[in-house]
């Protein structure tokens, strides 16, 4: 089985789930309208954290389903994303200004800690990076839950956010003009010369190599992208939880960027958006059912269940099998 | 004098525990080229199969019995299950065994709760030796003597035995041991197993040393190993057995100037092994 | 005949290497299979292995099918294989790697390795040294030693003279005919002088058809079809070199 191997390059082959197809601009025109139609408190937050968690979700599909590489430590670059932004605001003023250089800077962190980590790791094996970045990623942890005169350890902290945003409905459009721009950037990302080398290295590393291609640095372009996207993410939550703990940077987070991809798709970019759904509704409503039968109440069996159940026998995940597209299986016998 | 001999008593004694699950970790990626992201759930189920056990029977030997037993199962089936079914597939492999850990890390949470567990050291390894100011605590002399009994076990077995033969020809060429008239997989299974069993060992010896079982155990032991293994280099046991103490010893030294920085140590460690040795100090070079 | 493959045809990957392989092995004797590079000799032996499993067509050995047969099953059967590149362990010892093609350890295969001592003296001496320190020369014989040790009935071999010292490629023709008093051989050999030094029949492959096949003497005879796939350009006369 080959699991990110299984769906043919891009999306070019489907039209009609492109961003030009009907699908996305309908499901974009239906959120449009949502503040409109039923603009009560909870279905606009649960929404919002869907979209957030789906840049996130994206992000992890750059490094798992075009490049081939799975990372241990996103949760890093969404937390690290979360803690600076939080951080600087709370030390500084709740403006504009201020929240812009917080993103830069956060910008800035993602590059340097995805090249420092792909650096390290990549240039052995690939296995090494799951390692490696579960390693970095603990590592952020324990910083921001032992460095109580900054974080507050593992109590967290709240910080105001600037007054334009703290109105859920412009925060809300906010989001969505966020997501929009994310996905045309990753869409061009991966149609673009580069992402086409990635696709390549995903399909056969050996042979990229042979052509030429610096696959290590190509690598390291991967990372740096989904880096820099998770940390935009990862500022997006802390501005709509309006509140910091380590938690966003547990190991947790990391595997739940891997359960929305592999279950919304991988190598799909929007079946980022199926397993966040997913993910959230899952969370938001399951442990409600605990009192029906208890196995709603560890919800995460189940959720690993299918999760395994994908990864050998739908390596499209929902969205890739939805397309259907050809799964081909690799002979168990290669090696 | 006695602060620094206590010290190095308990790293060494960590690193015992830590080298039980890293050895194993270790040994099935040179081997099988698999990379077991629930291994650290295996030494979890070992850690709370010898607590609830122990808390029963009040034999520690029963204990480690039951803990190893529990790790062996659990190792087959998830080998028989999922693993068997993707050899070769390096992406894949670490995708299903995250989805084994998720399982077996929620069933037990199912099972016993999300709390942590309380332990206790058996009463006949409690309490310590004094020698003037150095004061010797029996538990962790019990550690370290069975991990240094477990490594000489293994290297007697990987050195002397036909399966240790065949087991390290197989870490070089697989297809080779293969045509020589070898059934491979069986092999697999068979250090699959064992391994899982090593890490359930560790778990349950883990247990008393720090008191309880909590559900985070696994997740940060596995770390620990996989520092181990990146610094000892992936599929050498004589790495996977130095690696430990250095991780061990690091920890406990940082521990006592700054408590925070123990793991942030072994962090770093591991950022310069790959800086300067990229295959670890006893890997094998290329791929 | 211990060996027979019918319209065997192999593919790796997408690349349909073997097309229409047909060939037959008697007993006792050596058979070589010659070809220019790339015409599938190497994934010939592999596929008799199971190592390249056959997609389509018939294997069969002592009359029995090795169609879909693992290749530790094959090797059980009765089949050594000594790879292009020796594949020697370097990491264990030459006695380790011997004792490891041993399946069991009784009298029958105390005496093997006494005889692939008694051929191969060089390797006596360095029983204790690790397979990796060894030459070249000496990798070719652990690795043919190792088959022996194994109860071959049928040994493959696949170019044991490539990258070797013509001192060298002189003691493994001495080697090759002492083995075939024991087992039958299927050799893939460029070195056309070693080839009909040791050789009785021939195959020849060629862009994965098998083309011809006779005995030796006849091939030894017909410079035509030498230069026509071998690529020998000025056959030498009776190529005894060797």
């Amino acid at each position: 089985m080959a699991l990110p191997k299984s769906q043919p390059a891009g999306l070019s082959r489907r039209k009609f789930l492109s961003v030009s197809g009907w699908v996305p601009m309908a499901a974009l025109l239906l959120l449009a309208l949502v503040p409109a139609l039923s603009p009560s408190r909870a279905t606009l937050n649960l929404l919002t954290q869907i979209i957030i968690l789906a840049v996130f979700a994206m992000s992890y599909d750059i490094l798992l389903g075009y490049t081939g590489i799975v990372s241990f430590g996103h949760a890093l670059f969404f937390g690290s994303g979360a803690y600076l932004v939080g951080l600087i605001i709370k030390h500084s003023e709740p403006t504009l200004g201020y929240l812009l250089l917080a993103v830069l800077g956060t910008l800035l962190f993602a590059l340097v800690i995805s090249v420092l980590i792909g650096y390290l790791s990549l240039r052995v094996k690939d296995v090494y990076y799951a390692m490696i970045t579960l390693a970095f990623a603990e590592f952020f942890l324990i910083i921001a839950q032992k460095w109580r005169s900054v974080t507050n350890g593992d109590d967290g902290f709240s910080f105001r956010v600037p007054t334009m945003l703290q109105h859920r409905v412009v925060y809300y459009y906010l989001i969505l003009a966020f997501v929009v721009v994310t996905l045309v950037f990753l869409r061009r990302f991966i149609h673009s010369p580069t992402g086409r080398v990635l696709i390549a290295i995903r399909e056969n590393e050996k042979r990229a190599e042979f052509l030429g291609y610096d696959v290590l640095k190509f690598k390291l372009i991967s990372t740096m992208v989904a880096g820099v996207v998770a940390s935009l993410a990862g500022v997006a939550w802390a501005l709509q939880q309006q509140f910091i703990s380590p938690g966003v940077m547990a190991v947790d987070k990391t595997i739940d960027a891997l359960l929305m991809t592999i279950i919304g798709g991988t190598g799909t970019l929007y079946g980022a958006f199926i397993g966040s759904g997913l993910i959230s509704l899952a969370r938001e409503y399951l442990p409600e059912l605990a009192e029906i039968h208890p196995v709603f109440g560890h919800w995460y069996i189940l959720f690993g269940l299918l999760y395994i159940l994908i990864v050998l026998f739908f390596p499209g995940g929902i969205l890739g099998t939805f397309r259907g597209f050809p799964r081909k299986r690799k002979s168990q016998e290669e090696r | 004098m006695d602060v620094f001999v206590n010290l190095t008593l308990s790293g060494l004694s960590t690193g015992m525990m830590i080298f039980l699950v890293a050895s194993g970790l270790s040994l099935i990626f040179g081997l099988m080229g698999v990379l077991n992201f629930a291994h650290g759930s295996l030494f979890m189920w070992g850690a709370y199969a010898g607590v609830w056990v122990f808390a029963r029977t009040h034999s520690f030997t029963l204990a480690l019995l039951a803990g190893m037993a529990a790790g062996a199962m659990v190792g087959w089936v998830m080998e028989r299950l999922t693993i068997r079914r993707i050899y070769g597939n390096v992406v894949a492999q670490i995708l299903i065994t995250t989805g084994v850990m998720l399982v077996l890390n929620e069933l037990l949470s199912a099972t016993f709760g999300p709390n942590i567990i309380a332990t206790t050291v058996p009463p006949l390894l409690a309490g310590s030796w004094a020698f003037g100011n150095i004061v010797v605590v029996k538990y962790r002399v019990f550690t370290i003597v069975v991990g240094f009994l477990v490594a000489l076990a293994v290297h007697f077995m990987l050195s002397r035995t036909r399966v240790g033969i065949i087991v390290r020809a197989g870490v070089e060429n697989q297809e080779m041991v293969q045509v020589l008239g070898i059934n491979i997989r069986q092999v697999f299974s068979l250090v699959f197993v064992f391994g899982s069993a090593l890490a359930a060992l560790g778990g349950v010896m883990m247990a008393p040393a720090i008191g309880a079982v909590n559900s985070g155990m696994g997740i940060e032991n596995q770390m620990l190993a996989f520092i181990v293994v990146v610094i000892g280099g992936m599929g050498s046991f004589l790495g996977s057995a130095l690696g430990s103490v250095i991780v061990g010893l690091a920890g406990a030294y940082t521990a006592w100037f700054f408590p925070e920085a123990s793991l942030a140590v072994n962090v770093v460690l591991m950022a310069l092994v790959l800086l300067l040795k990229p295959n670890g100090l006893f890997g094998m070079g290329g791929e | 005949m211990i060996l027979r493959l019918t319209h065997v045809s192999t593919f790796i990957g997408q690349f349909h290497i073997l097309q229409d392989i047909s060939l037959e092995v008697p007993a006792g004797e050596v058979t070589v299979i010659l070809g220019r590079n790339g015409a599938g000799k190497t994934t010939t032996l592999r596929s008799i292995m199971g190592l390249a499993p056959a997609t389509g067509g018939t294997i069969s050995f002592m009359g029995e099918s090795l169609n879909g047969l693992p290749p530790y099953a094959a090797a059980r059967r009765g089949i050594g294989y000594v790879p292009e590149d020796q594949a020697v362990f370097a990491v264990l010892t030459v006695e380790e790697n011997l004792r490891l093609a041993m399946l069991r350890r009784d009298r029958a295969g105390n005496e093997r390795l006494r005889f692939v001592l008694d051929i191969f003296p060089d390797l006596a001496q360095k029983l204790k040294q690790k397979g990796g320190s060894l030459s070249g020369g000496q990798k070719q014989m652990l690795a043919i030693g190792r088959a022996l040790v194994h109860d071959s009935r049928l040994l493959l071999i696949d170019e044991p003279s490539k990258g070797l010292a013509p001192i060298m490629v002189e003691k493994l023709a001495g080697a090759l005919r002492q083995i075939k008093d024991h087992t039958t051989v299927v050799l893939v050999e460029q070195n056309f002088n070693l080839a009909s030094a040791v050789g009785e029949r021939y195959v020849i492959i060629d862009d994965g058809h098998t083309v011809q096949q006779g005995l030796m003497s006849d091939l030894q005879a017909d410079q035509n079809l030498q230069r026509r796939y071998l690529g020998i350009a000025a056959a030498r006369e009776g190529g005894k070199v060797v």
